[in-house]
């Protein structure tokens, strides 16, 4: 569970401050998939740092599973990052350079795992985005759609509880994009993870069970899929 | 992250910027080159040295002179007075610097010094010539043997005591006296003469006296000279290391011998009986302490006493300057690296931005970002040491042969190097690189990761 109380964020000096987010509070269901739509400069990338603990909100707070995000000392919240948490971005950002498997290691070294388990993780991360046969290949050389779903196989490698799609579909044509969005989807019910997706892709966000619309900086509406047919 | 794993990454990142890499690696290694090379050089240069003072010094021995003179103690810049009980040396300013000789009552008080074991004036004495039945003359010089110089032969044997009217020979005279081999000279008989010094005050004031006719019977007596038959005893072989290219040519001759023909020559002069410097030998001289008691002892007597270890200091200290010289060369090349290596570092910071930015979002820690290009760089300077280095090494098996040859060192290699001293300096390379890299690995480790990872 993600829970947000009353969080606000505002960039610049006290006498010309720009107001990102403001007085948000919201709830999100561990497990559950939510989508947060809206215009760009609407405060959805702002709101989606703040809750991955990438930024920090001018006031409020994020609690996961009753662990105060904000409380935390900067190593004790990058280890929750390394074992709790994982990204998708527009970009992929994987390493051309490196291969498949060595992309899809990193999460791994980085949250200390085990030698011995690391290559069996990599090899069913890489199975479950059906690229295990590019496991050798270096990424660079992947088409698109390949390297998203190289990015997702480094997203679940570490089995995260919850995941963070930005615009993940951005980059790809539409065929590509459904792919990659059904195998998200995929990916939340087989892992029981939260998949929180920022997009401004409309049909995109209606796929999941929540949405959050923001305007301004304010939370527009949140319309519940399951509320809505309790 | 495990060390282990950030060295990794630390190695990948360098591979796929090849070219990068191998430029600032090629910069970090041309100071490598010049740093070992000093390095082998001056080891070599050191080496060559001792192998010289260990073949024509006694370590146990102390050179003795009248006073401080002979070792350029005194003041070369003016004109000297002349002074008759003087001899004289031409100092390397072109000065003649004057020398108080040692007489025989020195040599008598020098015996009387506790922790002295003998006491031989020196002598290199210039024959006339050296002939033998049959040949042609040659000019030699004669010196008494000293069996610290333990000389290899070619032929023949010295006894410990080197018997009257036997000589050792040199190698280079074998055939030019018409001798087949070495073994060939063993036992023949060969012949030295000496001649007479002219006495310079009765030659001089023959001539002032309006008497040159005088003058010129004293240069020219018959019984100005004299022929001494020696038995030849040994061939020896010419010496890797010698200090003077002509001491490979001094006949060997018993010291009583070498005493009795100085004698003749001298005769009626002031310099009879006189000599330019001794050669002290000190029980257990090997000791370096009780070789420094003897010498302040002599020193306290008023001469002056050099032993090898000062003349060692002497060269080691030219060594130094000479190889300290070439070492900021080096020192310069290094520094001038450290900058490619800030350089090569910064722009890796700068394009893996988005990398960098993505390891934080996934949780890295700030120092272990730190780390990975600190490795990266010590990597860098390790590769650079490595090559450098090698290639010096290989430079240097490749060119001792060659330089050995051309400067005649003998067996002596001019390029020495010590796998130690190598092994520090790759470290102290490392050490070097990783400090450059420490602005652009804080540059990193600061990233802020939403900067990072903004889509264009």
């Amino acid at each position: 569970m993600i829970t947000i109380t009353d969080l606000s964020k505002t960039y610049g000096k006290k006498d010309n401050p720009f107001t990102a987010l403001q007085n948000i509070s919201l709830e999100i269901r561990s497990g559950s998939t939510v989508s947060i739509i809206g215009k760009s400069g609407s405060g959805k990338s702002t709101l989606m740092h703040i809750m991955s603990g990438l930024d920090r909100p001018t006031s409020g707070t994020v609690t996961i599973d009753d662990t105060d995000l904000f409380s935390m000392k900067q190593r004790a919240m990058d280890d929750f990052r390394a074992n709790q948490m994982s990204f998708i971005f527009q970009s992929f950002f994987i390493e051309a350079n490196q291969t498949c498997y060595q992309n899809v290691m990193l999460p791994l070294e980085i949250a200390k795992v085990p030698l011995t388990k690391r290559k069996q993780l990599v090899k069913d991360a890489l199975e479950a985005v059906e690229l295990s046969d590019k496991s050798g290949n270096l990424a660079g050389n992947l088409s698109g759609g390949q390297k998203q779903r190289l990015a997702i196989a480094r997203a679940i490698v570490n089995k995260p509880s919850i995941l963070f799609a930005d615009e993940p579909t951005g980059n790809l044509d539409s065929a590509t994009g459904d792919k990659i969005m059904n195998l998200l989807f995929e990916l939340n019910r087989s892992l029981k993870c939260t998949l929180v997706i920022v997009t401004h892709d409309t049909e995109l966000a209606a796929r999941c069970q929540t949405q959050i619309r923001l305007k301004d900086g304010s939370v527009e509406s949140i319309s519940d899929k399951k509320v809505r047919h309790a | 992250m495990r060390s282990l794993d950030l060295i990794r990454r630390s190695g990948r990142s360098l591979l796929s910027a090849k070219t990068r890499t191998v430029l600032t690696v090629f910069a970090i290694g041309v100071g490598a080159f010049a740093l070992t090379l000093t390095l082998g050089a001056s080891n070599g240069a050191q080496e060559y040295a001792d192998t010289i003072i260990k073949d024509n010094f006694d370590p146990t021995a102390l050179i003795i002179s009248s006073d401080g003179a002979l070792f350029g103690s005194s003041d070369d810049s003016k004109p000297q007075a002349y002074n008759p009980n003087f001899g004289s040396i031409t100092a390397p300013s072109g000065a003649t610097r004057q020398i108080k000789l040692l007489s025989d009552s020195d040599i008598g008080r020098l015996k009387q010094v506790p922790g002295v074991a003998s006491v031989n004036p020196a002598i290199a004495l210039s024959l006339q010539y050296l002939t033998r039945d049959g040949q042609k003359k040659y000019e030699a010089t004669a010196t008494a043997y000293d069996d610290y110089s333990a000389p290899s032969l070619l032929a023949g044997r010295i006894p410990t005591n080197v018997p009257s009217d036997s000589v050792i020979l040199p190698e280079g005279f074998v055939h030019a006296l018409g001798f087949n081999s070495p073994e060939d000279a063993i036992g023949k008989t060969i012949r030295v003469s000496v001649s007479k010094q002219f006495d310079q005050a009765s030659v001089l004031s023959s001539l002032l006296s309006g008497e040159p006719s005088k003058a010129g019977a004293a240069l020219k007596a018959p019984s100005n000279s004299q022929e001494t038959a020696l038995q030849v005893i040994a061939i020896t072989m010419k010496p890797a290391t010698l200090l003077q290219a002509s001491s490979g040519l001094y006949l060997r001759l018993s010291s009583q011998d070498i005493i009795k023909l100085n004698d003749f020559t001298t005769a009626n002069t002031n310099s009879y009986h006189k000599y330019l410097s001794a050669s002290v030998k000190v029980k257990d001289g090997t000791n370096s302490t009780k070789l420094t008691a003897a010498q302040d002892k002599i020193k306290r007597l008023g001469y002056g006493a050099q032993s090898v270890v000062d003349t060692q200091k002497t060269i080691t200290q030219v060594i130094s300057v000479l190889g300290a010289i070439v070492t900021v060369f080096g020192v310069i090349a290094i520094i001038a690296s450290v900058f490619g290596v800030v350089n090569t570092m910064y722009i890796s910071v700068l394009q893996r931005t988005r990398e960098i930015g993505l390891m934080k979002a996934l949780g890295m820690h700030k120092k272990d970002i730190n780390k990975l290009f600190l490795f990266e760089a010590g990597l860098i300077g390790l590769l650079g040491g490595v090559v450098g280095s090698a290639l010096a090494f290989t430079a240097g098996v490749l060119l001792n042969p060659v330089i050995s040859k051309q400067l005649s060192l003998g067996s002596v290699k001019l390029l020495d190097f010590k796998i130690g001293e190598i092994v520090m300096l790759v470290i102290v390379l490392m050490i070097i690189a990783i400090l450059a890299g420490l602005f652009p690995a804080r540059k990193a480790s600061r990233l802020d990761p939403i900067q990072a990872l903004r889509t264009e």
